[in-house]
């Protein structure tokens, strides 16, 4: 299989089913709620309701808040063709490993934050704020349960790290990767992705000013950077059916698999905020830091432990 | 010589210990009136609340100048076991008052609306800013007095900007929100200062939705006030239609039959349930709890839909009438109500074990939007915003109405004054509900559901209360020549208590005032009226 048919077919699969995992999330919620939800395909239909609409964008802003859904969107997708998905490689696998997959989710939070400043709006500016100092934690908490995955293996290479030992290390950095995910995802108890009180917003406050095709925009790199920090917790936990070679029927297992796992981590993360209350803004850091905290006896138990 | 004919010429001795010879006492029915010369309004209100442990309960300015030949102004209090006013004539040469706010905070927002509708101008009050009225209205232009003509719109003019107060200091932002928000809510503008995420002090611009239900009144006969009573709130519709009712009935002298009385309890107790398990769910969607917020949206919607089933209406609007209620209830309806309420009791204790058991539900509401209890008193809180800061004011208890002269209304109150407690009044509250209503579900007295209404005095003066969900809503209603209604005054629950709201805010973070907002659940509606 040539890469590039490789990076075409994941990058389809990914944008496909980004909105449908953002609805099975919901789905799963009303559920638990005891609700009757709206339909998993919701998203994908008001993206569509987005896209036919007009963007309009305040005067007092710049060209950054032109082009930032589109770094937001692009670098998501470049970070989705760094991970494995139904096949057994990831298709951008020679031009980056975990710490490029780290540094494009931060460019696209950065260029999200620099067009939240932009438009000089109160919530802008205290979403970002808020997503910036949650950023502070999340990122070394991710790069170091990464690193403390990848010292055992001698490689950042995602698949190198994927297959890797299973141990203390490996649990450890998992409680670790799924806090990240919970804040990466802007889930409760870290932030509310429901909500429209204004002034409880985090992620949804710096996309306040966005409309029509910028919004969609924005809404689908959002899901896809959710599938790429589920994408991830499913290649390092759970690495199991995807396709080795380019057969139909290899490939179709390794698509159902991919599927079934997105739903499994999507399952989790909707459980986990339904047994939560959204923590006080100042009590974030508090778990946050836990997640650091685990990430670093993860690395510490490589040591101890042994390899 | 009864009882209560006793407290009130020893309360009559009171008031006149506490006053000056210039003060006259005399009774208005069960009230004590007492009329003292401008000048001494304020002296006089502060010996009267601190004397006799009163709090101010409505304050009421009319034109009188057809009559009288000037402005009146009443200050309603409310005394342990009476009611009394004092009240005072004012010259309409300078229209101007000594502001009594100084001595006695509670009274801040009627003065600056009396100002804004009549033009009274209250001398020595501390903030003078518009309240009602907004930045396009034209000077000088006053709705409440008689020469305004309600029918002739008035041309809105581009007025000086509202000046809000501004905190100066680095690292000092400004949040404005709203008026308009993002979620289906009544508008309200916002304005915090705040360093980072601690908000150092809210200013709060209400008045958006003011439907000038008090002018439409005048002129109008009781009967037809009614249904613009009814229209002041949707949430507390029950309460604010038996609270005029109650005021146009103790006008005229009328009394109620006890089978009337006895449903508009238990349906007062049915609109308190459906509002305090809605707003119980409400303060779970403030802490993004969704499945707390679902089952109380879940519950709410039973006991709503009982409302629909026993009174033809989800808000329970539709069931006052004056001398009585316009519905029945059937037996079947009563057995409706025992049946589901006994139903609905037990997934409400489910539903109570659910939010008390989730630490980090309780985590956010433990000392968050604290009022100390004598903030509380001086602002003169009501409902359950008083009663979880250590109050103990329940007019059910305290001034019983319709059938709660009969009935043993358990005094709940915590001391914290946070959202925690506001939490637990509300749960124990609605326990308490349950049983009255239960128990006037199950002994409904026989008789007609009305008595003839009769004609209303000219130049009376009827008092009418009713504790409502928020807390207790005061309804003042004056007749004029003609018997028909000539001043009409609604004050609120959420009158009382928004000022407690913009008091609790600072020294919390930013992200927990939709939480303490949803904490006190007021209206904003029946403040506006």
């Amino acid at each position: 299989m040539t890469a590039i048919s490789l990076l075409l077919g994941q990058s389809l699969l990914v944008l496909v089913a980004a909105p449908f995992l953002n609805g099975v999330i919901k789905a799963v919620k009303a559920v638990f709620q005891g609700r009757r939800g709206p339909s998993v395909a919701q998203p994908a239909f008001d993206l569509l309701k987005y896209l036919a609409r007009e963007s309009v964008v305040s005067e007092h802003s710049s060209w950054i808040v032109r082009c930032a859904p589109l770094v937001y969107f692009v670098t998501s997708l470049a970070a989705a063709g760094l991970l494995p998905t139904f096949f057994d490689r990831p298709p951008l696998e020679r031009l980056g490993d975990v710490v490029v997959l780290v540094g494009l989710l931060a460019l696209g939070r950065f260029a999200l934050a620099l067009a939240a400043l932009d438009t000089a709006s109160n919530f802008g500016g205290m979403g970002t704020s808020r997503e910036m100092a949650f950023a502070a934690l999340v990122e070394p908490a991710l790069l170091l349960a990464l690193f403390a995955l990848a010292i055992p293996v001698g490689s950042t290479a995602v698949a190198e790290v994927a297959g890797g030992p299973w141990g203390p290390a490996r649990l450890l950095a998992l409680g670790a990767l799924f806090i990240v995910a919970i804040a990466e995802t802007g889930r409760i108890p870290v932030d509310n992705p429901d909500t429209h009180l204004e002034l409880t917003m985090a992620h949804e406050g710096m996309i306040l000013e966005y409309s029509g095709r910028a919004l969609a925009l924005v809404t689908w790199a959002s899901h896809i950077k959710q599938v790429v920090v589920v994408s991830l917790l499913a290649a390092l936990f759970l690495p199991w059916g995807t396709a080795q070679q380019a057969q139909l029927g290899s490939l179709a297992v390794g698509v159902a698999s991919y599927l079934g796992k997105l739903t499994v981590v999507g399952l989790a993360l909707a459980l986990t905020e339904t047994s939560y209350a959204k923590l006080r803004i100042f009590r974030v850091p508090d778990l946050l830091g836990a997640a650091s905290l685990l990430a670093l006896l993860a690395l510490i138990s490589g040591y101890v432990v042994g390899r | 010589m009864t009882s209560v004919a006793v407290q009130s010429v020893t309360l009559e001795d009171q008031v006149r210990g506490l006053l000056t010879d210039r003060a006259v006492v005399r009774h208005t029915g069960e009230r004590l009136a007492v009329e003292v010369p401008v000048t001494d309004l304020p002296e006089s209100c502060a010996r009267l609340q601190h004397g006799l442990q009163a709090t101010l309960a409505t304050m009421v300015g009319y034109d009188d100048r057809a009559r009288s030949g000037g402005y009146r102004l009443a200050y309603v209090f409310q005394a342990p076991d009476n009611w009394l006013s004092v009240e005072a004539a004012i010259d309409p040469e300078t229209a101007a008052f000594p502001s009594v706010t100084p001595r006695l905070p509670a009274a801040h927002l009627y003065e600056r609306e009396v100002h804004d509708m009549l033009g009274l101008v209250p001398e020595g009050h501390p903030d003078l800013r518009r309240l009602v009225l907004h930045d396009d209205w034209p000077a000088g232009v006053y709705p409440l007095r008689k020469d305004f003509d309600p029918a002739i719109p008035v041309p809105r003019v581009e007025g000086a900007p509202h000046r809000f107060h501004h905190l100066h200091g680095e690292g000092i932002v400004e949040i404005p929100v709203g008026p308009i928000h993002a979620g289906v809510i009544e508008p309200g503008h916002f304005r915090f200062a705040a360093v980072g995420e601690v908000v150092l002090h809210l200013e709060t611009r209400l008045f958006y939705t003011h439907r000038g239900i008090e002018k439409l009144a005048e002129g109008k006969t009781a009967a037809q006030a009614l249904a613009l009573a009814e229209h002041t709130c949707g949430a507390c519709a029950l309460s604010h239609a038996v609270a005029y009712c109650q005021a146009v009935e103790a006008l005229a002298g009328a009394e109620v039959p006890g089978r009337a009385a006895a449903i508009r309890s238990l349906l007062l107790e049915l609109e308190r349930l459906y509002n305090h398990v809605g707003d119980l769910g409400n303060m779970c969607a403030g802490v993004g709890f969704a499945v707390g917020a679902s089952h109380g949206a879940w519950l709410k919607e039973l006991l709503q839909r009982l409302n629909e089933r026993v009174a033809g209406n989800r808000f329970l609007r539709g069931v006052g009438r004056l001398g009585g209620v316009r519905r029945d209830i059937e037996t079947s309806q009563a057995l409706d109500i025992q049946q589901t309420l006994h139903q609905v009791r037990g997934e409400f204790e489910r539903f109570v074990e659910l939010v008390l058991e989730t630490s980090s539900v309780m985590e956010r509401f433990r000392g968050t939007g604290r009022v100390e209890t004598e903030s509380a008193r001086a602002l003169g809180a009501v409902g359950v915003a008083a009663r979880a800061s250590g109050l103990t004011g329940d007019l059910r208890r305290d001034q019983p109405y319709a059938a709660y002269g009969a009935l043993m209304v358990p005094e709940v109150v915590q001391s914290q004054g946070d959202v925690q407690a506001r939490a637990q009044v509300r749960i124990e509250e609605t326990r308490a509900s349950f049983a009255l209503a239960q128990q006037l579900a199950s002994d409904l007295p026989d008789g007609p559901i009305s008595a003839r209404m009769p004609s209303l005095p000219p130049f009376a003066v009827g008092l009418g209360y009713t504790e409502s969900p928020r807390g207790s809503n005061v309804h003042w209603v004056r007749t004029g020549a003609d018997g028909t209604i000539d001043r009409y005054r609604i004050r609120s629950a959420s009158f009382c208590n928004w000022p407690v709201v913009a008091l609790a805010v600072p020294g919390n973070m930013v992200p927990d005032f939709p939480l303490i907002n949803k904490s006190f659940e007021l209206c904003y509606a029946c403040l506006d009226r």
